[in-house]
């Protein structure tokens, strides 16, 4: 998904999520447009890439029709309905705003995960509670792909409090590790928003000024049963500067949609699997950091930003002479040489136990680059008189083109290149629609620019 | 490794062990490897057939021009390598490839200049094949005709094979197929009356072409010692039409005597096309260039159109229903050895895996691994899907019913009966219980069943005490 | 018999350096007739091994990069002509369009004062595409002409072979492609051949497991190819091919496309800089006073040349002391470092 882009002069029309966003102009706008939300949502199923849009909500379906999510052609073919898809997934990167924006990268997020008995409900295949292991699962390796630098830690709700299953990590497999034994994730009892809260809140305290903080909350009850007054809760979450974004699987709750609109965070109704899992998979890439976005200018100085300095260390191979680690005091052969004390370390990214510099490998930062430097979008060739270059080959993968336009009747060709042919803005070089998929979803790099 | 998991690609048997043409080499003396090794084409075919540990060493070493302490080369074998390095040095150095020498290794020095010239071309041999000129009279078969052709002798082979035990005979092969067919072993003539099938020859209907074609070709060398052709002759024609080129004539002018004669019979197989039998010039068909790569040597079959044929289209349930997308009389000829064939549509087959059908296969001498693997091998692409990729249960049953035909267990051995008195029975039974070679005992009846080797101890046993008492 | 496995092989034809490298000067001199020549039997081999192994070949050349040859094109029209008796088809095609396609290019190459940077982006790239759409095309419809491609493309691997240091411009777009290589469990081996150690490659090589190599005698280069590079990872368990001893994890800085091993990063994007700036240049984010100030003074006085790394430390410090904020260790009076010994801002080697 494209980051949602606020307070500005564009608006995701694509949206069929009943995702909102906090800010002036969007809820103004979703006040006259959206009404009512998902009722508006549910007739104009635009976009999306999964099943959410031509599926009503999973209590709806009595059973479900996989086969109503793909239309044939008249000829019997699915290619439309495949073209379709790619079709829309260019749209959507032709909209996406072209400059670099902002992200706050070095996130924290903690998991809240309801645990109590609505979540053996199976109005969502096989339950709620298996589901949303799985989607929690997909999730967190999904997220430290995108935030490499990030943190997670897991809460759980069930009995009436707070439960905590993970601490904070930036280790995908710790993570996964606590979220992996369902037998120790047992539902019960009733959950208590105030009480996960305050507990992922009081996990969050000691963290550092220019780390953003968000709180992702997978709610399946109706009820909360809170030992004292959540608004006071989240009053201190927003002194905190805590995101709170909750995914409900049951219906929209007042506090929640509050505890969300305050913060700044997603709040979102799963009408069904694909959409919740849709919703959850939102909240992977790094938000835009809003808050500056909309003083203007940008250039006002922002207390959450900072200048970090990083040592980029020197790794050892496993047959270099052991010596002691500073972290464990070990005797190891393999390690980090820190670039500053020549300390060695076990494992990156950590903070060297000697002389306090933060010691990345320069691939955990790269990591996160092609979000600030994406592949300017190809433009889709219309006609071969055009073309400078009139190669019959794709410049990237060297497969030949088609000679004739393909015209397949019923679908969207808005964007698309009936040639099957997109064109670099820089290096006009000619690519064909699987590299130009690959190339933007992928490589992040255009092979004809070199950049 | 290929040999780490069989289960990866279907084909099991050819992947686990080395390639059956190997142990066939492996068995010849080196007089005849060495003569073999001097053709490039032969060497390069050769290379091809070793597992890929085999065929790293020999390149490790191809450039070498002195040998090399064998322990240098032990260095860069990792622990888990261990077994599979000294299992390579074995299969290398019996194929004569690697002289047996503890401390230095080496390539052979023939096999090495040809090896070498294989990959970088140049030298005199023409062991790649002399193509023939421009014909101005005919045209060059298509691909396409030779595929046809190709797959019409393969499966009029196998057809005959399949339908020989049902007493209805479609096309017959010729003559020399016939021949090869028996003296495999895959068809016999009980008392001079028509062919029979075997139970061998059920099972190589199951195995995959590339096998069957090894299988044959194999027979067909063991012939060719009888019949006085030279062998190294006739392998390295084989070899040489290993790396022809599909679509391309080659000139039959400088073919040896031998390898003229072997033309009537590859065409026989389908191996080779030639305009009629007196032509100068011949076709490889794709059955001979991929002799030694992993491609499917046939081409889809005819009929049902597209590729679904060569990837597969047996779609097994739980319920042991079998639905198969063919319409090809082979493909279910083959199929009806072990289903029970319910219905017949015009390009899908719908049958049972039974008790009934599976119990006629087993009878036929096919194996129940057998037709799991046949099962594996052809699965619809919408099955490869699955993890595991046939049903646990009708795997797991198709084992049981061959479990079921192996109940009974005979044995041979001695029934000891008519004791006098029960201190005797006793007596004698614990001498046989020392000795372990009680099979069954009834006191009540008071005897007891040993086996065959321990009857002579029990009879010795038995004649000292009765002389004893006497 | 075992499974095929695609070689992609991105070959440096950087003339200059390709000059340097021939010079008589050197002690293992390696003119590119020669390399060529030996790379030919090296790719011949990769075929050799099995009949479906696929092969494609990229040439870097400056400021652009080409695609050479590849297995799965048709044969050119000029070679439909009567076969060479004594050579393997496939090798003989394989060699003339490689030697064709070079020459043609390095003909075509210009006589500039100035060359252009090296096209190692756009060849690794374009590698990275072409199993993309290998892997693609070969798990959705076969293409046509009976070939029956694998489901997946196995084992697919690039080699480059790097005569040119490392174009510190370059550094955002290969550490994409060695992520984009990740995500198609792509192994890049790197065969270094001439010029300074490419702390670009050994990471690439580094991260997606493959192997990096430094030729100590590039005349032997051949014997290199096939020990290292020419087995496929199966193999690689069992007969262990060289590999790198030390990576280095640094990374170019965006101000002045330095390689620094100390950097300062903007939290917000993550963009590295070799000295304190007051502003974000990539996203505009202005940094507080303090913390230039902070910097500034912890900042080494002047850039000295990175210390050649003595004999790992001996760390014996126990854990109980380096319990609690790092800073205190330094109070202990145990270690404390003086900025002076140790260079950050580095001229790239």
């Amino acid at each position: 998904m494209p980051p949602r882009r606020t307070g500005n002069d564009y608006m995701d029309v694509d949206s069929d999520s009943d995702v909102s966003i906090l800010d002036e102009f969007e809820q103004t706008t979703k006040a006259k447009a959206k009404g009512k939300g998902k009722a508006i949502d549910r007739s104009k199923p635009s976009k999306g890439k999964s099943k959410a849009k031509e599926q009503p909500y999973a209590w709806e379906a009595s059973y479900t029709r996989s086969w109503d999510t793909v239309r044939e052609d008249e000829t019997g073919s699915l290619q439309g309905a495949v073209q379709d898809l790619i079709a829309r997934g260019r749209r959507r990167r032709l909209l996406a705003p072209a400059a670099a924006i902002r992200r706050s990268i070095i996130r924290h997020l903690v998991l809240v995960l309801d645990l109590s008995t609505s979540m053996m409900d199976r109005d969502m295949r096989p339950t709620r509670f298996d589901l949303m292991l799985q989607y929690a699962r997909e999730f967190v390796t999904e997220w430290f792909d995108q935030n490499p630098l990030g943190q997670i830690g897991v809460v759980g709700m069930r009995g009436g409090v707070g439960e905590r299953i993970g601490e904070m990590s930036g280790n995908p497999q710790d993570v996964l590790k606590c979220i992996s034994e369902r037998h120790k994730l047992e539902p019960s009892g009733d959950p208590s928003l105030q009480n996960a809260i305050e507990m992922a809140r009081s996990s969050m305290s000691h963290l550092p000024t220019h780390s953003s903080r968000e709180l992702v909350i997978i709610f399946g009850s109706l009820t909360s049963c809170d030992p004292g007054n959540i608004h006071d809760t989240l009053e201190e979450c927003v002194k905190d500067r805590i995101r709170i974004s909750i995914v409900a699987l049951a219906a929209e709750m007042k506090i929640c949609r509050e505890l969300c609109d305050k913060t700044g965070g997603m709040f979102g109704v799963a009408m069904n699997e694909g959409h919740f899992k849709d919703l959850l998979f939102e909240l992977i890439p790094p938000p835009a950091q809003r808050a500056l976005a909309r003083t203007g200018g940008g250039g006002v100085s922002n207390p959450a930003a900072d200048l970090m300095m990083m040592g980029f260390p020197t790794r050892l191979p496993n047959t270099s002479p052991p010596s002691l680690c500073v972290c464990h005091s070990q005797l190891k052969s393999e390690g980090f040489l820190c670039p500053r004390c020549l300390a060695k370390v076990c494992d990156v990214p950590t903070d060297c136990d000697i002389c306090g510099l933060m010691i990345v490998s320069s691939p955990h930062l790269a990591r996160s680059y092609h979000h600030l430097f994406p592949v300017k979008p190809y433009q889709p060739v219309t006609s071969l008189e055009e073309t400078p270059y009139a190669d019959s080959k794709c410049h990237a993968c060297a497969a030949p083109f088609p000679s004739n336009p393909t015209q397949v009747p019923g679908t969207a060709t808005e964007g698309m290149s009936l040639l099957g042919r997109y064109r670099c803005p820089d290096c006009h070089h000619v690519f064909c629609t699987d590299c130009d998929v690959f190339i933007h979803d992928v490589v992040h790099c255009c092979p004809g620019c070199g950049k | 490794m290929a040999a780490a998991n069989p289960d990866e690609h279907g084909d099991v048997n050819s992947e686990a062990s080395p390639h059956a043409l190997l142990t066939f080499l492996q068995s010849q003396s080196q007089n005849t490897l060495s003569r073999l090794y001097q053709k490039p084409s032969s060497c390069l075919s050769i290379f091809r057939l070793l597992g890929p540990l085999d065929r790293q060493l020999v390149m490790n070493l191809l450039w070498l021009d002195s040998a090399i302490p064998a322990s240098t080369m032990n260095a860069w074998v990792t622990r888990e390598g261990r077994k599979p390095y000294e299992a390579s040095l074995g299969i290398l150095s019996r194929l004569h490839i690697l002289p047996s020498s503890p401390v230095k290794l080496a390539l052979n020095p023939t096999f090495k200049t040809s090896l070498r010239q294989a990959i970088t071309g140049g030298g005199t041999s023409g062991s790649f094949g002399v193509p023939a000129g421009n014909d101005d009279k005919h045209t060059t078969p298509s691909v396409e005709k030779l595929d046809a052709y190709a797959l019409e002798r393969w499966e009029t082979i196998l057809h005959y094979m399949v339908s020989s035990g049902s007493g209805r005979y479609p096309a017959k092969p010729s003559q020399g197929v016939l021949l090869l067919l028996q003296r495999s072993g895959l068809m016999t003539s009980p008392h001079g009356a028509a062919l029979q099938i075997t139970s061998s020859g059920f099972q190589f209907l199951l195995y995959s072409p590339h096998t069957q074609l090894w299988e044959l070709l194999l027979q067909y060398l063991h012939m060719a010692e009888e019949r006085q052709m030279d062998l190294v002759e006739v392998l390295s024609f084989l070899f040489m039409l290993s790396t022809m080129e599909l679509g391309r004539e080659y000139s039959t002018e400088h073919l040896s005597g031998t390898q003229t004669a072997m033309l009537e019979d590859l065409r026989d197989y389908g191996i080779i096309w030639q305009r009629k039998a007196s032509s100068r010039r011949f076709n490889p068909t794709r059955l001979a260039t991929t002799l030694t790569s992993s491609a499917p040597p046939l081409p889809t079959t005819s009929g049902s159109g597209g590729t679904t044929q060569s990837q597969g289209f047996i779609v097994l349930e739980t319920n042991y229903r079998i639905y198969a997308y063919t319409d090809n009389p082979l493909q279910i000829a083959i199929l009806n050895l072990f289903i029970t064939l319910k219905s017949r549509f015009p390009n899908l087959v719908v049958g049972a895996i039974t008790r009934e059908s599976v119990k006629k296969a087993l009878a036929n001498g096919i194996t129940a691994d057998q037709i799991i693997s046949y099962l594996t091998t052809h699965a619809h692409p919408q099955m490869r899907r699955n993890k595991p990729l046939l049903p646990v249960t009708v795997q797991d049953q198709i084992r049981l019913w061959e479990l079921e035909k192996n109940r009974v267990k005979s044995q041979e051995g001695y029934l000891y009966t008519a004791f006098a008195s029960q201190a005797d029975y006793e007596y004698v039974l614990d001498y046989a219980k020392k000795l372990d070679v009680v099979l069954w005992e009834s006191a009540a009846r008071r005897c007891f069943f040993g086996s065959l080797e321990g009857h002579a101890n029990i009879r010795g046993f038995i004649e000292r005490r009765t002389a004893g008492n006497v | 018999m075992d499974k095929p496995s695609h070689l992609s092989v991105v070959v440096d034809l950087s003339p200059s350096q390709w000059h340097l490298c021939g010079q008589s000067s050197n002690s293992h001199p390696l003119p590119l007739s020669a390399f060529l020549s030996q790379l030919l039997a090296f790719l011949n081999a990769h075929i050799a091994c099995n009949d479906e192994n696929t092969l494609s070949v990229y040439g870097a050349l400056p400021g652009k990069s080409i695609l050479l040859y590849s297995s799965a094109t048709a044969v050119p029209e000029e070679f439909t002509g009567p076969a060479d008796p004594n050579t393997y088809r496939p090798f003989e095609v394989l060699d003339s369009t490689m030697m064709n396609s070079i020459s043609d290019r390095v003909e075509a190459l210009t006589d500039l004062e100035q060359e252009p940077p090296i096209g190692l982006v756009g060849a690794l790239t374009k590698s990275l595409c072409y199993i993309n759409r290998m892997s693609n095309a070969s798990s959705t419809s076969t293409a046509a002409g009976g070939v029956q491609g694998p489901v997946v493309l196995p084992d697919p691997r690039i080699l480059v072979v790097s005569v040119s240091p490392d174009e510190s411009s370059s550094y955002i777009p290969i550490m994409n492609s060695i992520f984009s290589a990740q995500k198609l469990k792509v192994t890049i081996d790197v065969c270094k051949l001439y010029g300074p150690e490419s702390v670009f490659l050994q990471q690439a090589a580094h991260l997606t497991g493959g192997s990096y190599i430094y030729l100590e005698r590039p005349d032997a280069l051949l014997q290199y190819l096939t020990m290292a590079f020419l087995p496929p990872p199966a193999v690689r368990q069992l007969l262990s091919v060289p590999t790198q001893d030390k990576v280095d994890f640094r990374a170019a800085c965006f101000c002045h496309k330095n390689i620094v091993d100390i950097g300062f990063v903007c939290s917000v994007c993550l963009s590295i800089f070799c000295q304190p700036v007051p502003v974000c240049s990539t996203c505009r984010t202005k940094f507080p006073i303090k913390t230039l100030q902070r910097l500034n003074a912890s900042k080494p006085a002047a850039p000295a040349p990175r210390t050649p790394a003595p004999t790992p430390p001996a760390t014996s410090l126990p854990r109980s002391q380096s319990i609690g904020t790092p800073r205190s260790s330094m109070g202990n009076g145990l270690v404390a470092p003086s900025p002076s010994r140790n260079g950050t801002s580095l001229p790239p080697r």
